[in-house]
């Protein structure tokens, strides 16, 4: 057992320079790459740790809002509920408005069509009425009829004085138009009433057996009627006013 | 029977021999270093660890860990040193089961140069911890009259440390060449595993130990060693 001190010496050089290599090659690296790693695992485990306090502040909230939910719960089925009757009476009262819009024009309807129909009853009442009228007095009339419907008209030109004046214009003649020929006296009353009214107007006497019974007197261009007709047609126009209906437009009635 | 490398001269550059324990220690730096160089050559954060680097994190780390457990403090001048010691121990214990390697660590110069290096590097770490007066103080405690005997201290620790070493390896060389000659196929190979298993103890007990030094030296109270076989 011998010590070579040379190589005592040797030996410690050498494991002085394997210090160094080792240092510089093998414990800087692997310290440095597991420093690196271990900051890298710190990071994400505070990276970690923040989200599971983020997530923990989550949770924690949202246990909250559920609780909260829950106290609330019936308060918000209450008020739902609540506006579900409301909205329910609304569309109750809304359809039981439509529906009494409904027969108010309904009932409306109804009244215009009876209205309608009682005028059309009062209308064909009328027309049946005069229609009647019309055919007793055709069937009636005489000679005597005219007679005094002729001389009630010649009684009345004086009144009417500036009509049949304007009415003749230059007209000389005037024509007396009657169903049956009428008597001397008569004609010569209407010839004396008309030559008060219009002077220098000669009259001349014609007979139409289709006329109605009375007097059609042409002057000029216009024509007077004082015929059964025209008075029947007087009394229409008069229940046409009464039933509020247009008269129909017939012969110029001057009665 | 040869029982120390110094004797076998490998080469003699300028008439200056140069013997097996400097050559294969040689070796085993080149083993270490380039393995450390090959596999640390491309370590950077975004490229996976593989197998090999993984082992050397592995190994540096339990250094690292027995050391902060030893210390109860992260010194890396602790680990270059005293990591140093184990890989290269442990390396040159695992190498005997290369034939014809003589491992540096059965010279009694190797392990003198390592006990060595451990005596001088406890009073550096402790000058450079506590200065040099607070380091010398603790040669003085607990009073004046225990100075010969903590200088005693210092150095047989130094020298328990090499015998230990060599004795230990040197004895395992020497009984597996005794059983080689009495039973040639069986005892070898169990003794080479157990001087393997003993190898690498040994490694570890020199590094600890030298740990346990340099952490007497540059703290007040160290935690005592793990029991040692």
């Amino acid at each position: 057992m011998s010590i070579d001190w040379i190589t005592v010496a040797a030996q410690i050089v050498n494991f002085l320079l394997l210090i160094w290599l080792l240092k510089r090659f093998l414990y800087r690296p692997i310290l440095d790459g597991i420093d690196a790693r271990e900051a890298e695992i710190a990071a994400r485990m505070g990276e970690a740790a923040a989200v599971r306090q983020q997530a923990e502040a989550r949770e924690t909230e949202y246990e909250a809002r559920i609780a909260q939910l829950s106290s609330s719960r019936a308060e918000l089925l209450e008020e739902a509920r609540r506006a579900a009757e409301a909205e329910r009476d609304a569309l109750l009262s809304k359809a039981r408005a439509r529906l009494e819009e409904e027969q108010a024009e309904r009932a409306a309807h109804r009244a215009e069509e009876a209205a309608r129909h009682r005028a059309d009853l009062q209308r064909r009442g009328a027309e049946a009425l005069l229609a009647l009228t019309r055919k007793a007095l055709r069937d009636l009339a005489d000679e005597g009829l005219e007679r005094r419907i002729v001389l009630q008209a010649a009684g009345r030109l004086a009144d009417m004085g500036d009509d049949l004046r304007e009415a003749a214009g230059d007209a000389r003649q005037a024509v007396a138009l009657t169903r049956d020929p009428l008597p001397e006296e008569v004609q010569a009353r209407l010839r004396s009433d008309l030559g008060d009214v219009l002077e220098g107007v000669s009259l001349r006497f014609e007979v139409d057996p289709g006329q109605s019974p009375g007097l059609n007197l042409r002057l000029g261009g216009a024509q007077l009627g004082w015929t059964v007709d025209s008075y029947l047609n007087g009394l229409e126009a008069t229940l046409a006013e009464a039933a509020g209906r247009p008269a129909r437009r017939g012969g110029h009635d001057a009665a | 029977m040869e029982l120390t490398p110094d004797t076998n001269i490998v080469f003699a550059p300028w008439g200056f021999g140069i013997n097996a324990t400097i050559v294969n220690t040689w070796i085993i730096m080149a083993v270490l270093t380039g393995t450390a160089a090959l596999v640390t050559r491309n370590l950077r954060p975004d490229v996976p660890p593989n197998r090999w680097r993984t082992t050397l994190e592995v190994i540096v780390g339990g250094i690292v860990g027995q050391i902060a457990e030893i210390t109860e403090r992260r010194d890396p001048r602790i680990l270059y040193f005293s990591g140093t010691l184990f890989l290269f121990i442990v390396t040159a214990n695992l190498l005997t089961v290369v034939p014809g390697f003589d491992t540096p660590t059965a010279s009694l110069s190797t392990t003198v140069a390592l006990a060595l290096s451990v005596l001088i590097a406890v009073p550096l770490f402790g000058i450079g911890s506590r200065g040099l007066g607070g380091y010398l103080r603790t040669y003085l405690e607990p009073s004046v009259i225990m100075l010969p005997f903590n200088i005693i201290s210092e150095v047989s620790r130094g020298i328990s440390l090499a015998i230990r070493l060599y004795g230990n390896i040197m004895s395992g060389a020497v009984i597996a060449a005794i059983l080689l000659g009495v039973a040639p196929f069986f005892f070898p190979v169990v003794m080479d595993m157990l001087g393997l298993l003993t190898g690498v103890i040994q490694a570890y007990i020199f590094a600890i130990l030298a740990t346990v030094y340099i952490s007497s030296a540059t703290a007040a109270t160290p935690k005592p060693p793990k029991e040692a076989p």
